[in-house]
């Protein structure tokens, strides 16, 4: 598509007719605003410019555009923020909108209340499914271990795994002779431990949810039950 | 005298703001910055999903604090009535609970998904460290939002499911400092009235207010870094 090609009588023409000077802010380096066929579809003469403003004004309070990659990208392997690249999210936010309430609705089975909290009831204390697995991982060693060290060392690993993979990732790649170190997406070793992972919380959550009469022997702490 | 078209009043409105500030080029540059096509692809939209699910939380939790009362003394407890009130009698109260309720476990789900696409694409990396971080941070902060938020209907599951939580977080070691920790957790010797306090003040005070400060940071950093590149 040519620039010819673009209209030049849409809701933005009143601006687009004039002279459009560069626009730079605050030091932004990346693209500017340039000739009219490239203006958003929207112009200020438009009835919805007031909902462009307010759009905006999200991207406006998060501070100043650093360099983006977009920037040295040539125009036909970019698109604009607005309306190319947001338009899919509004659709996004209705369906989530609808699926939801549609679990509220059909799914209320799940949300029912037992009766009112009685300390003198008889009962198996069960986490619900996200800390299952946790639950599970208590019952598989010295709890110590499995309550303290264990998650604390995961939660540390998590949080500094950038700098993990930064320090010991090329390092690893030069023992194994690789010329890189891949994203974990293409590198075997970074891929698995995140699989495995994730893996082993479904694993232990599953286990924990087929009940207290499935049970596994345990080499530590012997037969080892379901929750 | 003749009436002026709405269209004219905005233009002039807009024309106003422009004299005194860049208005219209910064609604257009904010707008209009460009964005690789690669970022098209359906795993780029996790983290939008994330945001939407978090919008879903907040708005059906202002709603549900309208009627919840957070007072656990007595059988049934007021904090328990009142939740079956939200249920059986407000209107549309089953479906804000339910929409509270299953966005929760939706937004587990997804900000794993999330994690695990910028994981997988190597997103984490140089210079986006620190915005990693932030989001670890987040994902505790949303398991601990779900730790508090269950205990808050105040039944027979809700009670002691709390109640072997907050015994595990318990036994740290030594054991003053496990008992310690507890007491400040429970507010009391066992869970109670004021455990229920507690936790209500941090599931709608000060986690939330954590939360959005986390997504202030991770969406400046965001915008300061863009999109990264695909694998």
């Amino acid at each position: 598509m040519s620039k010819q090609d673009f209209r030049k009588d849409g809701p933005g023409a009143a601006l687009a007719t004039k002279e459009v000077t560069l626009v730079e802010l605050d030091g932004h380096v990346g693209h500017t605003l340039e000739p009219e066929w490239k203006r958003l579809p929207v112009g200020p003469d438009h009835i919805l410019y007031p909902v462009v403003v307010g759009l905006a004004l999200f991207p406006i309070l998060m501070g100043d555009a650093g360099h983006h990659l977009a920037d040295d990208m040539p125009d036909e392997d970019t698109h604009p923020f607005f309306p190319d690249h947001f338009w899919p999210y509004p659709i996004i936010a209705v369906m989530m909108t609808i699926a939801v309430g549609l679990m509220a609705a059909f799914l209320q089975k799940n949300m029912q209340l037992e009766p009112s909290a009685d300390p003198r009831a008889v009962t198996i204390p069960r986490p619900d499914w996200y800390f299952l697995f946790l639950f599970q991982l208590l019952k598989l060693g010295n709890e110590l271990v499995m309550s303290v060290i264990v998650p604390t060392l995961v939660i540390v690993l998590l949080l500094i795994f950038p700098f993990l993979d930064s320090i010991i990732g090329p390092r690893i790649a030069r023992r194994l002779g690789w010329k890189t170190w891949p994203v974990p997406g293409r590198n075997i070793i970074t891929g698995l431990v995140w699989i495995g992972g994730l893996g082993v919380v479904a694993l232990l959550t599953l286990w924990a949810l087929a009940g207290p009469t499935f049970c596994v022997p345990w080499p530590l702490t012997g037969l080892v039950c379901g929750a | 005298m003749a009436v002026p078209h709405p269209r004219d009043i905005q233009s002039a409105v807009v024309n106003w703001l422009d004299e005194r500030y860049p208005f219209t080029k910064a609604v257009d540059e904010a707008l209009y910055q460009r964005v690789p096509n690669f970022a098209n692809a359906f795993y780029y939209c996790f983290g939008g999903m994330v945001f939407i699910l978090i919008v879903f939380q907040l708005l059906t939790g202002v709603l549900l604090a309208l009627y919840y009362i957070p007072d656990a003394t007595g059988n049934p407890a007021p904090a328990y009535q009142s939740v079956q009130f939200i249920q059986s009698n407000v209107f549309l109260g089953w479906l804000i609970r339910g929409v509270h309720f299953w966005a929760a476990n939706l937004l587990i789900i997804m900000v794993l998904i999330h994690m695990s696409r910028v994981y997988w694409t190597g997103s984490y990396r140089a210079p986006r460290e620190l915005n990693w971080m932030v989001g670890t941070l987040m994902l505790f902060i949303i398991l601990g939002l779900a730790l508090t938020g269950y205990l808050l209907p105040w039944d027979n599951k809700a009670y002691f499911a709390s109640e072997v939580t907050i015994k595990i977080i318990g036994g740290v070691p030594p054991p003053q400092l496990g008992a310690f920790i507890r007491e400040i957790i429970q507010g009391g010797p066992v869970v109670g009235p004021p455990t229920l306090q507690r936790f209500f003040t941090v599931h709608i005070f000060v986690f939330p207010a954590i939360i959005v400060l986390l997504m202030y940071v991770h969406f400046r950093f965001i915008r300061a870094h863009g999109i990264s590149e695909p694998m």
